[in-house]
């Protein structure tokens, strides 16, 4: 009897965590809420059924999910075998741009569809090899090297987007993916493309990989205990090669998805603002669904909802849908403490105690 | 146009700039001494150029200073307090601390006015002093002056000796009756402060403005600079003249349209942080970290 | 255990009364277990035992670096409670560790000055340094106050730790195993120590060698697994009464077994030179050789290169000189994978660090180096019934208890469920040679006959063992031949059958 209770403990730790640190991120929330002069209350509905409430705001959510689930995948990935690989941002910007230059070949839009895809996922995969050299060779950690070139594939693609791949009739955009080359609507009015089932395959792929592979056993288990893998006769640069390529993978892709996917004109504008910080929300979006390939679709649209619904909190409640980037902040803060749900048993713990 | 000129308006130029990254990455040494790790500094900079921001506006430029100072010391509290007694993840920590800044900073934009930006009143700047070589702001004379205290604290006073050990073994520091965890919380509090100089700097003494992309990965490059001066703070003024030099020159090239005709204003740009990458490419083998930086300490 | 030396009550600086110390959730049985120990004005008390004695242990808690479980200290006769080392130093207590507890990068003055009190924003180097030249002449410790520790040599960064406690201007001083460093200087500390005495300390001086207890000490208590065996005036006694005391007298049986009727070398070691921890040589030359279906067994203390050995032998650290032959080829600074790919097995020391990955479920730690060959996985992909099959049989033939597979990690097992997984693990497909570090520590009795046996049933299959053991009786009983190794040196080998306990044990606690 106390087997399963033990079992059941130990599967949803994961869960309670997440959980309990979006508790108090809502609550801090709910304070800076309360400082500026609005109610948390009218707040949290408004943004809650923006996000959820209809088909409409459930739509948006989704949409919102499709490319945070391949950013999330990238640092999901690279923690499971134990680094740190925060370079989805740059590399997702120069997948979408790489998705966006297949038009210039005036390819059939089938052919013109398939290849964005592949270059998408390819300028991830480049991108993301100064990393692998940097680590293996001079011993540069992947956070230095991941975002010094988030910084310059920033530049980099502010270059392309207005001097390289700018639209000869609106120069604030680039060219546009071809009409055919798009990922069609899945539900109309809405920005839901059927994009979001190549990130739902992508999650399924990489938990296969990682969680069915003998490549993935050997990440995983690099990621837990070095010393033991090490001993179990692991070797270290296989993982680090297939930590950046999958997560460059994923996160080009995610460029190429929300390019191809992204109404209405499927283009980047200059100054990104539709792509800026998808990487980074990732990231966010990983540690929520704890860095699980299933706990990360639920947390993508989760904080999908949250951005979508975010308009609606304006609307209603008057609060900037700003909100919802520090709520992610502080609920990825209290994510950093490794016995998170253990800090309130303590509490509970000394309330026993004393007599 | 006489070169004369050019040169020093580069050279106070890129003094300018010079400040913010030296400032944090001076800071920055004393935390990373004790060590942690916080690479939260760019979020801790673009909130205390908020607060310092309004403290100016409300209390004159100097109090906007010292508000900026409060606030990254504030912050690194937080952070400090995470990695050492709850034992966080100082990467993890450090980029919630980013994202929450980012949120805050944007949250607080649209509140005061202009959703995106807000414009420091000219009063409530830091004024220049007016020099030979053109208005030169006191922040400089501090960012020159800093290091070098920051220098003998850790290295001529028994207390940069305890933060170093800390460091280094934590348990000779435990066994030679330091409490470990406090020393770093300050350390790395006191470090932050320096962060939150920065970031009001930039709106109060420098840019005059806040926007939310105003720190511009400046918490980064300040990392970089201390992994360049191996922890050695009077090289951290090198090091912050060097990218200073480069982040100046991005902005300059901008301005001028005759140059951008060869070199767009946006490879001009990357390059503080291609050279910022290729400079701790070729450093780290032969820097020394302290050997327990990065792990929370717990005691047997 | 009649004490006959306590008549003598004068000047007692320092007194441990029925000292015990557990640890929570370590062992069932104590690990001091009423402890009586004194140490008079003058004297230098030496503490003998084998390692696990509880020798560190004691000393510890004398220093105040450990809480007492039960028992009472008293300092010049009057009961003391410390509360931390700070406390010790307080009452005049300084403790000189085994492991030395000194930031590398700072000079000797400058790990003194951090245990200062005082104002922070002073700089007292000056003074410091001073001083740590006073003593160094006084006690005849020559050691430069701005050198920084990382560029000493072993002997002096102990004589830098020394000058730590003794600046602290203590009355008793404990040393634990000063001289198990191999290139410390023993005759200047004894020396030192020596002249310390005589000005008036009271030393304890913590060893596991037998000749130096008796040169060193004016008296020598033994201790065993945590009991107090006796106390001798070292004038009123021998090595061979002092070897009875710390290693026991029964004498048992090598297992029966046929003899070694191969003579195909199967392994061979030559010249092994290695660094171990702060690159301090832990080889110096190591040579052997193992035949088909024997069981080469290595007896001595831990510390002196046996780890590092293990190590070398399974890939995992380097070798900067001398050879390692498996089946005539060489293996060399091979990677793991390598050398678990030509068959050879490896039982860890570090069970839970780095045997299995605690992290990771049963099923996965079961497989955990198979993984990579076929049928465990097929074409890249786990295969997840086979593994589940094979971990089935493993658990069932190691006699494992485990709640599932696949679902809780393996922290959860007990250290001796855990070994029992990787003996299983190691052996099942009967490797042709496999080394065995500590394998039956933390197993009960039970167990650790089944180990024995299961051991012996490979042998007569012809695989043959390196086995590392601090369990006497375990080598003796397992072991063809015996080396016993010594500061990074086979200091002898034995023939199994014929080899005495006494003899073996004087080997290890004198170290030739």
């Amino acid at each position: 009897m106390k087997d399963w209770k033990r079992v059941t403990r130990e599967r949803t730790k994961e869960l309670r965590k997440s959980i309990t640190a979006g508790i108090i991120g809502f609550c801090v929330g709910a304070l800076i809420i309360l400082a500026y002069g609005y109610n948390p209350i009218t707040a949290y509905q408004a943004l809650l059924s923006g996000a959820f409430g209809d088909l409409y705001g459930f739509s948006e959510s989704v949409a919102n999910a499709t490319p945070l689930i391949l950013t999330a995948l990238t640092f999901a990935v690279g923690f499971r075998g134990g680094m740190f690989n925060i370079g989805a941002e740059g590399q997702l910007y120069l997948g979408a741009l790489a998705a966006v230059s297949i038009t210039l070949l005036r390819l059939p839009p089938a052919l013109s569809f398939v290849f964005s895809i592949f270059a998408g996922a390819l300028a991830g995969i480049i991108w993301s090899m100064p990393v692998v050299v940097l680590k293996a060779t001079r011993g540069v950690h992947e956070v230095i090297s991941t975002i010094m070139l988030n910084w310059v594939a920033h530049f980099l693609s502010f270059y392309l987007i207005s001097r390289v791949l700018v639209d000869p009739q609106r120069a604030e955009k680039t060219i546009s993916i071809a009409r055919g080359a798009r990922f069609a609507l899945l539900v109309p009015g809405t920005s839901l493309s059927y994009g979001i089932f190549l990130s739902f395959a992508a999650a399924a792929l990489i938990w296969l990989f990682v969680w069915r592979t003998v490549i993935g056993f050997d990440l995983r288990a690099m990621g837990y205990n070095q010393d033991a893998a090490r001993y179990a006769g692991i070797e270290k640069w296989r993982v680090l090669l297939s930590v950046f390529v999958m997560g460059g993978i994923t996160a080009g892709l995610g460029g190429a998805v929300h390019v191809m996917g992204r109404p209405p004109t499927y283009a980047v504008y200059s100054g990104m603002p539709a792509i800026q910080n998808l990487g980074f929300d990732g990231l966010a979006v990983a540690m929520i669904g704890r860095n699980h390939p299933a706990g990360i679709i639920f947390a993508a649209i989760f904080f999908g909802g949250l951005l979508a619904g975010g308009r609606m909190m304006q609307l209603f409640a008057q609060v900037p849908l700003e909100m919802v980037r520090v709520l992610e902040g502080v609920v990825v803060l209290f994510l950093a403490i490794p016995e998170l749900s253990r800090i309130f048993s303590i509490f509970k713990k000394k309330k026993t105690q004393t007599p | 146009m006489n070169l004369a000129y050019l040169f020093i308006g580069i050279f106070t130029g890129s003094l300018h700039a010079m400040v913010p990254i030296t400032l944090t990455a001076t800071g920055e040494t004393i935390g990373e001494s004790a060590g942690l790790f916080n690479i939260g500094l760019e979020g801790i900079i673009l909130f205390s150029a908020m607060t310092g921001a309004l403290g100016a506006e409300a209390w004159g430029a100097f109090m906007g200073l010292v508000t900026g100072l409060a606030t990254g010391f504030a912050m690194g509290l937080i952070f400090g307090l995470i990695n050492t007694y709850f034992k966080g993840v100082q990467l993890i920590t450090g980029v919630g601390i980013n994202l929450a800044a980012i949120g805050m900073v944007s949250f607080w934009l649209i509140h005061l006015g202009i959703p995106g930006h807000h414009a420091v009143p000219k009063e409530s700047q830091l004024v220049n002093i007016p020099t030979a070589i053109g208005n030169i702001s006191p922040m400089i004379l501090v960012t020159i002056a800093l290091p070098v205290i920051v220098w003998i604290l850790l290295f001529r006073t028994k207390l940069g000796l305890k933060i170093r050990s800390v460091g280094e073994n934590p348990q000779a520091a435990d066994v030679a009756g330091i409490n470990v965890h406090l020393l770093r919380l300050f350390s790395t509090a006191a470090g932050a402060s320096l962060a939150g100089l920065a970031g009001a700097y930039i709106s109060v003494a420098w840019m005059g403005s806040v926007t939310k992309g105003i720190s511009a990965g400046r918490g980064f490059i300040a990392l970089a600079t201390v992994v360049f001066s191996g922890l050695n703070p009077l090289l951290v003024l090198l090091g912050g003249f060097i990218f200073g030099f480069f982040d100046n020159l991005a902005v300059w090239i901008s301005t001028m349209p005759a140059v951008q005709k060869v070199v767009p204003w946006q490879l001009i740009s990357m390059a503080p942080y291609i050279v910022t990458l290729l400079i701790v490419a070729g450093v780290i083998g032969r820097v020394r970290f302290p050997a327990a930086m990065g792990t929370p300490y717990m005691r047997e | 255990m009649s004490d006959n030396t306590m008549r003598d009550d004068s000047r007692v600086i320092l007194r441990g009364e029925g000292i015990c110390k557990g640890f929570p959730g370590v062992w069932e049985h104590l690990i001091l277990d009423h402890i009586n120990i004194d140490v008079r004005v003058g004297e230098i008390h030496t503490l003998l035992g084998e390692n696990g004695a509880g020798k560190t242990v004691i000393a510890n808690c004398l220093s105040g670096f450990y809480s007492l479980t039960e028992g009472q200290i008293y300092v010049k006769g009057q009961p003391v409670h410390l509360k931390s080392p700070k406390d010790g130093l307080k009452h005049r207590i300084g403790m000189v560790h085994q492991e030395l507890a000194l930031v590398k990068p700072f000079t000797v003055a400058q790990n003194i000055a951090i245990g200062l009190s005082g104002y922070d924003f002073s700089f007292p180097l000056r003074e410091v340094e001073n001083r740590v030249r006073e003593l160094s002449k006084r006690f005849n410790l020559r050691i430069d106050p701005t050198a920084r520790i990382e560029d000493l040599s072993a002997g002096e960064q102990q004589r830098a730790e020394i000058i730590k406690v003794l600046y602290h201007d203590p009355e008793i001083l404990i040393l634990d195993e000063p001289t198990s460093l191999i290139s410390v200087d023993a005759q200047h500390l004894f020396e030192v120590l020596h002249n310390m005495a005589k000005i008036g300390y009271g030393i304890l001086f913590i060893t596991h060698k037998i000749e130096e207890a008796l040169e060193m000490g004016d008296r020598v208590t033994v201790l065993r697994l945590g009991k107090l065996m006796g106390t001798r005036k070292s004038s009123e006694t021998d090595k061979d009464e002092l070897v009875r005391l710390m290693f026991g007298e029964h004498e048992p049986a090598q297992l029966k077994r046929k003899a070694v009727h191969s003579q195909r070398v199967v392994f061979e070691v030559k010249d092994l030179e290695a660094a171990g921890m702060d690159e301090a040589p832990a080889l110096c030359g190591v040579s052997f050789s193992i035949r088909e279906g024997e069981i080469f067994g290595i007896a001595g203390v831990s510390g002196n290169g046996q780890s590092e050995l293990a190590e070398v032998v399974t890939g995992l650290r380097h070798t900067s000189g001398g050879r390692v032959l498996i089946e005539g080829k060489d293996f060399t600074n091979s990677s793991p994978q390598k050398i678990i790919k030509a068959g050879i097995a490896h039982i860890p020391e570090k069970r839970r660090e780095v045997g299995v990955i605690e992290a990771m479920t049963v099923a996965e730690n079961v497989v955990l180096k198979d993984v990579r060959t076929s049928p465990f996985s097929k074409r890249s992909f786990l295969n997840i019934p086979y593994i589940t099959n094979h971990t089935e049989e493993i658990i069932a033939r190691s006699g494992a208890i485990v709640s599932d597979l696949w679902k809780t990690p393996t922290r959860i097992l007990s250290g001796g469920n855990i070994q029992r997984l990787i003996l299983g693990r190691e052996t099942w497909h009967k490797p042709r040679f496999i080394v065995a570090a500590y394998p039956t520590q933390g197993l009960d009795a039970k167990a650790i006959e089944n180990t024995w046996e299961l051991f012996m049933e490979l042998r007569e299959t012809g695989t043959s063992f390196l086995l590392i053991s601090e369990d006497l009786d375990e080598i003796m009983a397992l072991s063809d031949r015996i080396a016993v190794m010594s500061q990074g040196n086979i200091v002898k080998v034995l023939d199994g059958v014929h080899a005495k306990r006494e003899e073996i044990g004087m080997l290890i606690a004198t170290g030739h």
